[in-house]
């Protein structure tokens, strides 16, 4: 089995508005990557091209050994996708579409449909122009689930749901992370939903990757070191601080590598560390987006 | 190329627009009955309803299975599906014409039909109804190639406005074609030159948009 189910390589593609410039990452099998960005930043662009729904200018994509666009029809039989902006036949049942995706897919898992339907109380006879946005989300994930796919590529699922949907979706999605073997990328802006499923964060900001590491690894190395100055003293100034915030004699340094010794260092230099906080995943995205904008971070 | 994927693709649209379809065999065998009724009226009036349901049909499902799979969002739920681009274009081109076929032969078998049962047998007009009925192919293929390549409604929309002027325009210009309308009046059926040469123009206009049609989306570098 190859160990790795996504890889882009210097992957570009250029519109009049718009470059998505150098995407290169790796996602290893049994792994479930969270793609966090803004609106208009690149996710859903980099989801296409790996879904071989639009094709790179530049750059080498592989989905479960298959080169996209070109083997797209072999890889497309063992991947699961939803994406926000996908619609289901209106005029048409729940029941048809299952049985629809049924006749193509050989591992359709009929009982999990059925358990998945009675779940997200669903009706096999409910015409799809029926059901409320949520509900449309879920018999979308259901179909994608149900055949019991290899790779998983969700395109903001969560969008527009409400509370109570959106923690169905997401306790669903929870459910299916047991299976080791299937690898998962979920895209969102909404960093909650994010840290509640992915165990790899990567982070996409005006069509380039700006940082990428495992989720633990990001709130350890992220922290938030709220200082109190003397009039005299000097802001400390190390390698590491990407961005300084507060007033002039509480500063606040936002810190991506953060390390016991920077501390010690800050009372060194006459500062008073009044709390080193721990950053939610939101905070340590806008901090991350923030900098990099400002050129603290490259 | 993945026949039974295809298969999966065209018997989709038939059951989702099986309405229309449904509709529109039935509205073509009660013109074909209006065309049985007999006398010149009957013959007329029939073969203005065939025409106007061959014509309805060929732009109302390329309008339902091209253009709204864009416009309602459910071309990226299909392109899902281990389909490529090739693959969808075939679905859509043989689906679609499959089900006008079906209407226009009706069409091309009832007026020959008519003619035959006819009791002065105007058999002179065979050249002019194959050309016409094969125009009305060409207009629907013009249809089905902008629908897909462009996926936008106002340019299908456009083109089957087109297609409809050149239907009549080409009726009027092929019916003052003098060796063609001279033969109209006949009781034998005459090919002159022109009318060959006029069919076979429409049969290589029609495999030219399909062939177009097929080499513009393998070129296609976005489909959502």
């Amino acid at each position: 089995m190859n160990s790795i189910s996504v890889q882009f390589e210097g992957v570009g593609k250029h519109y009049s508005d718009f470059t998505l410039d150098n995407i290169s990452f790796e996602l290893p099998t049994g792994s479930i990557l969270g793609f966090i960005g803004p609106n208009g930043a690149g996710k859903s662009t980099t989801i296409r091209i790996l879904m071989g729904l639009i094709h790179q200018d530049q750059g080498a994509v592989r989905v479960l050994g298959h080169s996209m666009p070109e083997e797209q029809a072999a890889a497309k039989l063992d991947i699961g996708f939803v994406s926000e902006d996908m619609r289901l036949y209106g005029a048409a049942t729940v029941g048809w579409h299952m049985e629809f995706i049924r006749s193509i897919y050989p591992r359709w898992d009929q009982p999990y449909a059925a358990s998945l339907l009675h779940r997200f109380d669903i009706k096999p006879q409910q015409k799809i122009r029926g059901l409320s946005h949520g509900q449309r989300v879920k018999a979308a994930l259901l179909l994608a689930l149900a055949r019991r796919p290899r790779l998983l590529v969700l395109d903001e699922p969560t969008t527009g749901l409400d509370p109570v949907a959106r923690q169905e979706v997401l306790g669903e999605l929870m459910a299916v992370l047991a299976d080791e073997e299937r690898t998962i990328l979920f895209s969102s802006h909404n960093t909650l939903d994010v840290e509640q499923i992915s165990d790899q964060i990567m982070f996409i900001d005006r069509g380039r990757i700006i940082d990428s590491d495992d989720k633990e690894s990001f709130l350890d190395r992220w922290r938030r070191l709220r200082l109190v100055l003397s009039p005299d003293a000097v802001l400390p100034r190390f390698s590491g601080i990407v961005g300084v915030g507060g007033s002039g004699l509480l500063p606040v340094l936002t810190t991506n590598c953060f390390e016991p010794r920077m501390v010690s260092e800050c009372r060194n230099m006459g500062a008073i560390v009044q709390a080193v906080d721990t950053m939610t995943l939101e905070e340590i995205f806008v901090a991350n987006v923030q900098s990099r904008r400002e050129g603290n971070l490259v | 190329m993945n026949a039974a994927m295809v298969k999966r693709l065209i018997v989709k649209d038939w059951y989702l627009q099986r309405v229309v379809i449904i509709g529109s065999l039935v509205a073509g065998a009660l013109s074909l009955a209006v065309i049985g009724l007999g006398g010149k009226p009957g013959f007329i009036l029939g073969l203005i309803l065939l025409v106007t349901v061959l014509i309805g049909v060929g732009a109302q499902l390329a309008v339902a299975t091209m253009v709204f799979e864009r416009k309602e969002q459910t071309l990226s739920f299909v392109m899902s599906l281990p389909i490529s681009y090739k693959e969808y274009t075939a679905s859509k081109i043989l689906g679609n014409l499959i089900i006008f076929l079906v209407v226009w032969l009706t069409l091309l078998c009832g007026s020959l039909g008519a003619i035959a049962i006819s009791p002065d047998k105007p058999f002179g007009l065979v050249p002019f109804v194959a050309i016409m009925a094969t125009e009305i192919l060409v207009s629907t293929c013009l249809i089905y190639t902008v629908a897909l390549t462009t996926e936008h409604q106002g340019w299908t929309i456009g083109a089957i406005i087109t297609g409809n002027l050149a239907l009549n325009g080409i009726g009027y210009y092929v019916a003052h074609i003098a060796s063609i309308a001279r033969g109209m009046e006949g009781h034998s059926v005459q090919w002159s030159p022109a009318a060959s040469t006029l069919l076979a123009a429409e049969f290589v206009l029609i495999v030219l948009m399909l062939g177009f049609t097929f080499l513009f989306q393998s070129r296609k570098k976005d489909f959502i």
